[in-house]
């Protein structure tokens, strides 16, 4: 029996090398004009974006990775749309590392997140798209020798005179053409696949099995291996038994790494019965005592005794918290969690002759390039990357330790290997969303203005913990691995102590007018490895902030969404948002089963409110439906905005009912789905999407329905029960 | 050597008889579209057909398959058509990183196997086994109901 599904890169091979197809490249405005990588052989051009073949099929390089937020549909919607193809007749491809694959709204870097990917290409993947049309009518011109003027298009079809000529009757003299840059686009009055339902170009082979994911990669000649890492963060091995488990029935090797200890095998099963039965005796790291409790009395200590740094600041607080004036003070707290993407890290190696292949899922082909390379000491361009669908991402893939492990597992043994992680590997060894102790003071004076804002927010900084995999990427390679290694030790050790990421307080004093405003941030860092998880610092900022905006309505008596409006006067967006999702909330309000709460928060150039109505029985938090009103820009594909709102509120949910991670002895308490409980079907709400008809220019979808879901929640909560609840996940004590 | 039926075919494996059944089917036979989420029967990622009943093929010992019938993602539809809960699955475009959906598409179609008229809550509580990380429920459950309509429907042209 052999695997039914066609290899999509070696259908791309076929059809680079020998299908004689126009293989058309675009270089995206600022990216390097380098010559496309070569190594080891190509088997597809990756400065490409578009191929045709003889057929007039379509093939379509995604620059980003699809981790299930729609990006392949949307890119292939923006550059069908100029081309005059219809998205769905797309094949997609997923590049390896180019410089052409670039976001120009992701610092330039070919990566995937900060929901950035329609904000980044809205306008480049539809000028490549109209360039690519308008060579195709160029060649058509020459070879049926009619004035380009007279020709119109169709569905990859060039339209003269009543007939109909596919795209590619005319490839041959395009190949000889230069691509015309800057060629006119579509005025939005034009647009036939922008702004429409499309189905989801992905949906038919994600429901027949037929998507690869990186754990689907199957290498002739592979080997298994299962890794066992310090059960305290920072502990090293001392030692191990090594041949009673090369004993075990299909293990080739145990070899120590830089994480600890791999058995290679020959299937998987085989590498899990060995890799449990391995003893090693690790050393005793500073952490190894280290518990919850302890993490919460340090972050305690330092709200209430250290000032930290000031982040933000504007206007005069000594107009603010007057006597007449009314004022509050919340504590709130959000623990660390994991992302948990349902496909488990994984990646298959090879390393040969001084040069290495990767295959794997990844948000970012050159994150792994560059820890592979920095694993094997040998130079990025001696490492190929071919990257697969994502099994999910949400920020966790942005990280690519598992494949530098599987990197040095490979070089060990000498042979392919496929790393794969277990689920209690990812639980326990996550880059895990930062805990946060955050402390907000507020006050109204009698006409409802917020005269004073005051936010504190003490955790760990993401971006030092981050710099020693982004940093071997954007570095040039003529920087010695020297001073790199120094650089990036700094950033590890130095940097995570003083400078505070934008991100550990992004939004927490965000979307209101607050004239008169300051934000502190203690920095306490105890060395678990921190990680961006969807929407980044807003997952947590966004329950403060919008708690205490509440908190302060109900102390002045106000209405909460009155409050709100009263005090986004200066953000037009966000003030429309809390609008159109108010009025909806009086017919909710007839409607609700529970009780009503009420929240919003700006994210990623984005605008969300949301209402909430929910149920409490007993101990048990009932959300019975969820009201979601969306202004992002322009909608490129209103369904697949509606599809990221309803998963991020559900993602946003389990955060918000179920999840916590608990540190004893140094290491995370959870292991896997029974103690790290997801939301289930049984759980999700009924959720309504409303998103505003915009004509600005697009902006994220991916992370923005998150932020706003855990204070709507909470808000629902104390308007059933009278309780306020500060702490995530939201329990009744 | 352990023999069983896998999607309509005879196979014979060595692979030892602890071996969960997920890792001979992706492994030994390399039908990858049945994943590996939790190894503990917890997510329902890697749902199958044991003689009609969906199982976890994650725990799910090869040695307990001999001489049963197993059918995975890949055999759930006759060549070239499509299962009606995969013909609703597309049409709701239910699926987001889609790693969870071969699973959601077999407990689905086992469902409606054993009750071809499920009601909204008979689909949520069965549903409820399958973990979607992305959120996909609305839809999942829009799906399976369509799914029911449009089986019926054919029924009563029929």
């Amino acid at each position: 029996m052999t695997l039914q599904h066609v290899s999509r890169r070696s259908f791309l091979a076929g059809l680079g090398i020998t299908g004689g197809g126009l293989v058309v490249g675009l270089t995206l405005p600022g990216c390097s004009s380098e010559a496309p990588p070569s190594f080891p052989t190509a088997d597809f051009s990756p400065d490409a974006f578009l191929q045709i073949t003889p057929q007039n099929e379509f093939v379509f390089i995604c620059a980003r990775d699809e981790m299930g937020q729609g990006v392949s549909s949307g890119l292939a919607t923006l550059f069908g749309e100029e081309l005059d193809v219809d998205p769905a007749r797309f094949e997609v491809n997923f590049p390896g590392v180019h410089s052409a694959y670039g976001n120009p709204a992701f610092s330039g870097i070919q990566s995937t997140g900060g929901s950035a990917a329609m904000r980044g290409h809205y306008l480049p993947a539809r000028q490549a798209g109209a360039n690519v049309r308008s060579l195709i009518l160029e060649a058509a011109a020459r070879d049926l020798n009619v004035e380009k003027s007279k020709f119109s298009t169709v569905d990859g079809n060039v339209v003269v005179g009543g007939e109909r000529y596919p795209y590619a009757s005319f490839i041959a003299t395009a190949q000889t053409l230069p691509i015309p840059e800057q060629s006119p686009m579509k005025t939005p009055g034009e647009f036939r696949y922008i702004g429409q339902d499309v189905p989801r170009i992905d949906a038919a082979e994600k429901s027949t099995g037929e998507a690869v994911y990186g754990i689907d990669f199957d290498i002739p000649g592979m080997k298994y291996a299962l890794m066992k890492r310090s059960p305290v963060f920072g502990g090293s091995v001392q030692s191990f038994v090594k041949d009673e488990i090369e004993r075990m029935p299909g293990v080739i090797d145990v070899v120590q790494i830089s994480n600890g200890v791999a058995v290679v095998a020959e299937t998987f099963w085989q590498a899990k019965k060995a890799t449990d039965q391995l003893q090693i005796e690790w050393d005793t790291p500073a952490l190894a005592k280290f518990d919850t409790s302890d993490l919460r009395a340090d972050y305690q200590q330092a709200l209430d005794e250290e000032s930290g740094s000031t982040t933000d600041e504007e206007g005069d607080l000594t107009l603010a918290f007057r006597n007449v004036d009314t004022q509050i003070e919340v504590d709130f707290w959000t623990p660390y969690l994991a992302h948990a993407p349902l496909e488990p890290m994984n990646a298959v190696v090879k390393v040969e002759n001084g040069e290495a292949e990767v295959w794997t899922s990844i948000q970012g082909p050159p994150f792994a390039q560059a820890s592979v390379a920095r694993a094997l000491n040998i130079d990025k361009a001696k490492v190929r990357v071919n990257n697969a669908y994502l099994g999910g991402g949400f920020g966790r893939r942005l990280i690519a330790t598992h494949v530098a492990e599987a990197a040095e597992i490979a070089a060990a043994t000498g042979h392919i290997i496929k790393l794969i992680w277990t689920r209690e590997d990812d639980i326990q060894n996550g880059v895990f969303r930062p805990a946060s102790l955050m402390r907000m003071k507020a006050s109204v004076d009698n006409d409802g203005i917020i005269n004073g804002w005051t936010a504190k927010r003490v955790g760990g900084n993401i971006l030092p913990d981050r710099m020693v995999g982004a940093l071997p990427v954007v570095a040039p390679d003529f920087v010695p691995d020297g001073v790199l290694n120094s650089v990036v030790g700094l950033a590890d050790t130095t940097l995570s102590n003083w400078m505070v990421d934008g991100s550990s307080v992004e939004g927490l004093a965000g979307d209101y007018d607050f004239p008169n405003r300051v934000t502190e941030h203690v920095t306490v860092n105890h060395g678990l490895p921190l990680g961006y998880w969807r929407s980044v610092g807003h997952s947590y900022t966004a329950f403060a902030k919008e708690s205490a905006i509440n908190v302060l309505a109900e102390a002045a008596s106000i209405d909460p969404v009155e409050l709100r409006l009263k005090n986004t006067r200066s953000n037009a967006r966000q003030h429309n948002v809390i609008n159109v999702a108010a009025e909806r909330m009086k017919a909710m309000d007839a409607e609700k089963v529970g009780s009503l709460g009420f929240a919003s928060h700006g994210s990623f150039h984005s605008y969300v409110a949301q209402v909430a109505d929910v149920s409490v029985h007993g101990a048990d938090i009932v959300v019975n439906k969820v009201l979601c009103v969306v202004d992002c820009g322009r909608p490129i594909n209103p369904d697949v905005i509606r599809a990221q709102m309803e998963g991020a509120i559900m993602f946003g949910l389990t955060a918000a009912l179920h999840g916590d991670l608990d540190i004893a002895g140094g290491g995370i308490v959870q292991s896997n789905f029974h103690d790290y409980p997801l939301l289930r079907m049984n759980e999700h709400p009924e959720v309504e999407v409303i998103i505003i008809d915009s004509e600005e220019d697009p902006t994220g979808v991916g992370e923005v329905g998150l932020p706003p879901i855990a204070p709507a929640v909470a808000n629902a909560i104390f308007a059933e029960t009278g309780q306020r609840l500060t702490s995530l996940p939201l329990r009744f004590s | 050597m352990i023999t069983f039926e896998l999607n309509g075919q005879t196979v014979m494996t060595e692979d030892p008889p602890d071996t969960p059944l997920l890792w001979v089917v992706r492994d030994t036979f390399k039908l990858k579209g049945s994943k590996f989420g939790c190894g503990a029967g917890l997510c329902g990622a890697c749902t199958m057909h044991m003689d009609g009943q969906s199982v976890r093929s994650c725990v799910v010992p090869v040695g307990n398959v001999a001489g049963k019938a197993v059918t995975t993602i890949e055999g759930l539809s006759d060549n070239g058509s499509l299962h009606p809960v995969q013909a609703a699955w597309i049409a709701n475009s239910v699926p987001q990183c889609g790693y969870c959906q071969s699973g959601q598409i077999m407990t689905a179609a086992a469902l409606l196997e054993r009750n071809p008229n499920p009601s909204p809550g008979e689909v949520e509580d069965t549903m409820a086994g399958n973990l979607c990380r992305c959120g996909c429920y609305p839809r999942i459950k829009a799906a399976v109901l369509a799914a029911v309509d449009a089986t019926n429907a054919v029924e009563e042209a029929s």
